[in-house]
This record gives C-alpha cells, structure tokens and sequence, in this order.
C-alpha cells in the first residue's frame, strides 16, 4: 500500500514532480559544476603557471663565484666546475618524477663566430666573444626504466619565440638571438662558423633556422645543440646548469620550515609532499655535487597567487551551493504546501502523523535521488563545456562529487520539507477536509 | 468611467494585498528562493568584477615586468649607464595603484670578507664578485626581485654601510649576517657590514647587494644607473600601453617587457579570468533556472484561485496580470533584500580570499534587483497555461 501511494502521487501529479525535480536538478547542476571545477582547477592551473618557466636551477656545488652582469659571465673561460650529463635521466626516478615535466642542461661558451649568407659567400669578418648557449630543443632523454621522455629548452621555456624553427638534436645547426642576428644581418637559411681561440682554419658551419626573441640576454647569443657546445668547449658529456619545470603545491608554514627540525613523521610528510622544497631536496640526492636552489621570483609568485585563486573559487563553489540548496528547499516546501488536503484526508481514513510524514519523506527523498543524478549529469557536462573551453581538457568525473551531491540533494530536500511536514503533522483533518 | 477605473484599481490592489497575506508560509518560501537567487547573484557579480581587479595587483608578487636599459647596449651593462634621476621621473601610479620600481648599478669589485666587525676578527678569503648598487620606491623590494631571507640582523653600526648577501656568494666565503665585507673597485675602497643572507635563485645569489652611492662611489660614476626595473600592475593590455607610454616619453632609453613574466602572467590571468567568469555564468543560469522552477512550482497550485476568478467573470488577461503584478512584486522585494545580503556577502569574501574588502559597485545592486525580478515574472507565465482551463472542472476538483 505503501509503495502504490507513492507511485501514484508520481503518477498522477506528473507536472508538479517534474517541477519540483527540475528545480532539484538545475540546483544539484549548480553544485556539480562548480565543485568539478574547484576539485579540478588546482592542477590545470599549476600547469598553467609552468608558463612562467623553470622553477629550480641546478648548479654544481664547487663551481666558482659566476661574474655575471646581464646575462655575461665575466670569469676566465676555465673557470668552475661541469656536471655529468650522463647523470639527467636520475630526474625522473626521484619520488615525485611525475611532477618534473621538463628540464634543460644548459654549457655555456664564448666563442668566436663567423657568419656566412645562404649562398655560401662570407659576409663580415669574425666576431669574438659571442655568447653561445648549448641546450636541447627538443630532447629524447632514455629513462632507467626503458621508457623516454621528451623534453628541452622549448618546455622549460615556453615563452621563448622562435621565429623559423628550432634545430634539431646534434645536427650542424643553431639558432641566433634577435639583437645578434640583427647586428649582424644575418637570416634563416643563413650559417655560422663558432670557433675558440684559434680561428686560423674554418670549421663546419652551423645552419640558422630560426631567430629567437627571448627578451632576455639570449636575444644577444647563438643558441646551439648540447652536444655542439660540448666539442665547441672540449667539455663532452658536460654541463653547468640545468633548469628544472616541476608541478609544485603551494609552500603552506608547514613547508616553510627548516627539515632538520622535522620528527620523523613530520618529515615523512614533507618528503611525500610535491612542496618546492622536498622535489629540490630530492633532486640534490640524485645528482650529487648540485646545488638545487628554488627560483623564488616564479616558486613564491606561483604559490601565492594559486592559493588565493583556489580559494575564490571554493567561495564561489560555496555560494553556489548555498543558493541552490535555498532554492530547492523552497521547492520542495511548497510541494509539501500543496498537499495539506490530502494529509487530511489520509489522518481522516486514521493515518498516524508518523506514517504521513514517513510517506511524504520517502516521496521527497525519491525525487531526490532522482533530481540529484540528472543534476550531476547536467553539472558533468558544463563543467566538461567549462574545462574544454579554458584548459583544453575537461575534469574528470569524480564518484566523490555524485555521492555529495546526491546526499546534498537528500539533505537539502529532507530540510526543505521539514518544516511543513512537521506543520501537516499537527493539522486537524476536519477543517481541512471542509475547506478552511 | 473614470469611476469604475478608480473601482478597478482599488479591487486590483486589495487582491493583491490579500494574495500575499492569505499564506504567510508560501509567502516566505517563495521570498526565500528569489532572495537566495538575488544573494549569489549580487554576490558573485560584485566578486567577479573585483577579483580580476584584484589579480592583476597579486601578480605582482611575481616580481618586476618592465625593464629600462641603455639604448643600443644589452650586454655591455657595466659600460653603459643611464641617470638615476629618471627613476623618479617616471609615472608612479598605473590605474590607482602604485608602481614598484628600483635602479640598479653593476660592477665587479674584490672583496675580502671577515667574520665581523671588530678588529680581531677572521679573515674568511677574498676573490672578485659583483657587486649591485640598489635603490628602490616601494614598500617592499621584494615586488621588484622576489626573495627569501635566510640569515638576518639588526645590529646598525654608525657610520657603517650595510650590505646584503646573494645565497651563494655567502655560502663561498662562509660569511654570515653580521659578517663584515672590504670592498674594492680599481683603487676604490669600502667597506660594509651584511645584513641579510638571501635566496633569489637566479643570478642575484651571486651578488652582493649594498646601497646605490656606495656603488657609485666605488665604481666612480655618481648619479649614474645601469638599468631600472618596474613592477607595473594591471591586465596585459594596460602593461603594454604603460610601455608604449614610456618609450615615447624617454626616447634615450629602451624600454622593454621582461617577456618571461609578462607572457606568463598574460597567459595565465586569461585562463583565470575565464574560469571565474564561466563559473560565474553557469551559476547565475543555473541558479536563476533552479528558482523559476521553484516559483513555477508555487504558481501551480494557484489553479483554484484562477478558476474563481474566470468564474466571476475575470478575462484572462486580467488575472494574467493579477499574478505577473504578484510575482514581479515578490521578485522586487526578494531581490531588494537578498542583492542587499549579497553585497555584503561579496565583501567578506573578498576580505577572506584578498585580504582586502571589495568594494561594492553599485551598478551591482539595480542589475541584481532587475534579474530577479525578471525571473519572477518568468516563473508566473505558466499560469498562461490556465487559460484554457474550464472553472467548472476546477470546482469539481477534476484537473
């Protein structure tokens, strides 16, 4: 009897349901989208601030005091110390490797340079003392554990324009920062002897394909392959600083304090944590002889403006839920309103209060679960239409979210009807049923 | 004629009144969603338009944007020099807020470092390093290169300049936070005292940072600067007007974007001012849907009340009206009270996420009260559906 109730009261008020159900179903949508947004946010913009560059610079440890004003160093040639090469693909097998999603080896030389125009005829004479930066573009590193990972200057660096392209690993070709190539005319397609010291004989020379605007002291320098810049400075398998782009979580007190102060729980904690400051410690523990140091104007900006901007957006999320949780209570009070005849009725055929309110209950919590699952369904997709469009990839649906939104749709629709149920509870079937 | 006009009105007026009186519990339902309606979207219209205000300013934390160098020299830094008058020439407001910026002055000195002051103390080692003549107009230099203090103290010593310490050229020559420094430039002595030790994380850890007279006395070149750096807020539009602005102003100096940071933070404040306003949409839609089923819903039942009134002779347009005039009525005074409550609402959360209350716009307020009130009517046009109702059927509690 209990259940044909029920079902009747769906059958046959199939528009004041559908109302009530799509009041819970747009309010639930509410929810749905903005906590899979807020879940999600957190990460794709961590991404996005990797924009801003490299976070960690890697130096060895006994090099000696760079004498460098505006991007020149003005130590002698052979001065400072060099780190293994061989050693980068160590990166990727330290607790947070998936955090690391780029890095670049940087030698840097000066070296004289001879420009030569596309046809082959020389033009000027040679230029001493050009900075040469030699890196990966675009580098296949082999890990320990048979994979590869794909990374160089152009991740770490995402806001370097290439004007061409840029080459390719251990190839006879570079690429010429844009205050040098305009000094000195030179053009894609255009090459360029580098050589040290002895310039008596011409070496082989390095094809430009593409010209890079950096905006920084790179404009005034040749950018070459790694490898290159090695034989170039007779350093093989060489480097002297390697930038480091990692996926960090904002630095809380907790991090900010020193490690040799942690208890031993505390340190676990720290060291499980993708904090700036652990990954860095990590790092140090693989590459032996580093000095990993955190680049603060991009790691403390970072942290700071990805806090306040989660945070916002937990505040919108409340605000939301708050509202929609209004607004579908005032649903479902109303629909409990409506229905003051037919509990007289049903105390007059000798119904107790408890069974009305048990049936009314049920009823509600019924078009919850239904209301809740369609909203989540509608949240699905515009958070997928929110995430598509700004990061390019769209939330994944999480069961964290559908079971707080169906028992948020439960609550919030049991509230809702409360007080009314409880005000139907003590009506008196007689005046009712006349009509009062 | 004007009579029954009068009489018409009145009539109108007092059903009105009574509808709203006849159930207070209905009543406060319906204020209750149109007011939470009207809460968030007062609420998250004032927010919206002042978080991105307000981000452009937290960029700032990322450091200086701008830099201004000799003309026609980037590398040779040392050689070239332009004045320090220019830094206080420059504007130093950008749309209200003010603009961090600090001049710089390089030179390669060589210093003797000793553990501190006082006559007997250790000599720790000696070689070259850079030293940076620094002046800056902000509350904090840490807007122009962010840094981190790892050693400081606050031990002054009269007639003693103070120095402060890059990361690792500290690290080179042990010296701590009240360690003491000779500096030398061709025939130039100095000395100072360090009081910080701190990380940078890029070429700075390799400097020592003292005040700009001293590094011009050393390096012999009073009032003279190597470069200016600026800390410009405001959305990528405005930085790069602030630029054009400046290079036409100085035409003896370049003026550049350190595109690291401007492309960066222009990349980013657009992903995040297009998340906040696509959130904010969807919630306002959503919500403004979810409270005109709600109202739909309260409408529904005014069934009988229709059937009266088309009996005793109502036209439908008439009672049409009747509830539109009700619902736009309610709309009013549940977006009055609930824009109200939004627009404080909106100030603590600006205070909880910026620190700083937003300032409440007021165009919010009348765009909050009209959006609710238009939802309202929206949610009464069902009752068009009543048209073809017939009161008789009402009456026999068919329908």
């Amino acid at each position: 009897m209990f259940l044909r109730i029920v079902a009747d009261s769906f059958g046959r008020r199939p528009r004041h349901k559908l109302l009530t159900g799509a009041a819970l179903a747009l309010g639930m949508g509410v929810v749905t989208a903005a906590l899979s947004v807020s879940l999600d946010v957190g990460d794709r913009l961590a991404k996005e601030f990797r924009s801003l560059g490299a976070n960690l610079v890697v130096t060895p440890q006994a090099d000696s005091l760079p004498l460098e004003i505006g991007g020149v160093d003005y130590r002698p040639v052979n001065a400072g110390a060099y780190l293994p090469e061989a050693d980068l693909p160590k990166l990727k097998t330290i607790f947070w490797h998936n955090n690391i999603i780029a890095f670049a080896p940087i030698l840097e030389v000066r070296a004289e340079a001879l420009p030569f125009s596309r046809e082959g005829g020389r033009f000027g004479n040679w230029t001493g003392g050009v900075p040469i930066v030699g890196t990966w573009a675009d580098h296949a590193v082999p890990l320990p554990d048979g994979g590869e990972f794909q990374t160089g200057v152009a991740r770490t660096n995402p806001w370097w324009q290439i004007d061409g392209g840029w080459f390719s690993d251990g190839a006879m070709e570079c690429v010429v920062g844009v205050a040098f190539a305009k000094k000195n005319h030179i053009n894609v397609g255009d090459s360029i002897s580098l050589a040290i010291g002895d310039v008596t004989k011409t070496p082989a020379p390095l094809k430009v394909m593409g010209i890079l605007n950096s905006g920084g002291p790179e404009d005034e320098s040749i950018v070459i392959p790694l490898s290159r810049a090695q034989s170039l400075a007779s350093r093989p398998g060489q480097y002297r600083k390697l930038y480091i782009s990692a996926l960090t979580k904002p630095e809380d007190a907790f991090a900010k304090r020193d490690p040799k102060t942690f208890t031993p729980a505390e340190y676990d904690r720290w060291f499980c944590t993708p904090y700036i400051s652990s990954i860095a410690f990590q790092i140090q523990q693989e590459l032996p002889g580093t000095d990993v140091r955190v680049i603060r104007r991009v790691a403390e900006g970072e942290g700071q403006i990805l806090t306040r901007v989660r945070m916002l957006l937990w505040l919108v999320t409340g605000a939301a839920l708050l509202a929609a949780a209004l607004a579908v209570g005032a649903s479902s009070a109303a629909s409990v309103i409506e229905r003051r005849s037919e509990i007289g009725l049903m105390k007059a055929l000798g119904a107790g209060s408890g069974t009305v309110g048990f049936l009314l209950a049920a009823e509600q919590l019924l078009l919850a679960f239904v209301g809740g699952g369609v909203g989540y369904a509608i949240g699905i997709v515009l958070a997928r239409l929110v995430g598509g469009r700004i990061f390019g990839a769209a939330p994944e649906p999480s069961l964290i979210v559908f079971l707080v939104v169906i028992a948020l749709a439960a609550g919030v629709t049991i509230l809702g009807s409360a007080i009314p149920l409880h005000r139907a509870s003590q009506y008196e079937p007689a005046p009712i049923l006349r009509g009062e | 004629m004007a009579d029954r006009r009068a009489t018409n009105r009145a009539m109108f007026w007092r059903i009105i009144r009574r509808l709203f009186g006849a159930n207070p519990g209905r009543l406060f339902v319906m204020l209750l969603a149109l007011g939470a309606g009207a809460a968030v979207t007062a609420a998250l219209l004032n927010l919206q338009v002042d978080a991105k205000r307000r981000l452009t300013t937290e960029f700032r934390s990322l450091g200086a944007n701008i830099m201004i160098t000799p003309r026609g020299s980037d590398r040779a830094l040392e050689s070239a020099t332009i004045p320090e008058s220019l830094l206080d020439r420059l504007p130093t407001q950008e749309g209200n807020v003010p603009v961090s910026r600090a001049a710089f002055l390089y030179a390669v000195a060589h210093i003797t470092a000793y553990s501190d002051e006082g006559t007997n103390a250790a000599r720790l080692g000696s070689g070259p390093a850079v030293i940076t003549g620094y002046r800056y107009v902000s509350e904090d230099f840490g807007r122009i290169i962010p840094y981190r203090v790892l050693e400081g103290s606050n031990i002054v010593i009269l007639d003693t300049d103070t120095c402060e310490m890059g990361q690792r050229v500290a690290a080179l020559y042990h010296l701590h936070a009240a360690g003491a420094l000779e500096l030398k430039v061709g025939r130039t002595e100095d000395s100072c005292v360090v009081s910080e030790v701190r990380s940078f994380g890029g070429t700075e850890d390799n400097q020592i940072f003292v005040s700009m007279e001293q590094a011009q006395r050393l390096a012999g070149i009073p009032h003279q600067v190597s470069m200016i750096q600026l800390s410009v807020p405001g959305t990528p539009v405005q930085i790069k007007h602030y630029i054009e602005t400046l290079q036409r102003e100085f035409l003896n100096v370049e003026v550049r974007p350190i595109r690291q940071f401007t492309e960066g933070e222009a990349k980013i404040y657009n992903r995040i001012s297009g998340l906040l306003t696509a959130t904010v949409a969807i919630v306002l839609l959503l919500t403004g849907l979810c409270v005109m089923a709600a109202m739909t819903n309260v409408a529904m039942e005014r069934k009988i009340d229709v059937g009266l009134m088309k009996a005793i002779g109502g036209s439908m347009r008439r009672v049409l009206r009747l509830f539109l005039a009700e619902a736009a009525l309610l709309g009013l005074a549940g977006g009055i009270m609930g824009a109200a409550v939004g627009i404080f609402l909106s100030i603590g959360l600006g205070k909880a996420v910026f620190g700083v209350a937003a300032r409440p716009r007021l165009i919010v307020y009348p765009v909050a009260v009209a959006l609710t009130v238009i939802v309202a009517i929206l949610s009464a046009f069902p009752l068009r559906r009543l048209a073809s109702i017939r009161p008789a059927s009402v009456f026999r509690g068919e329908a």
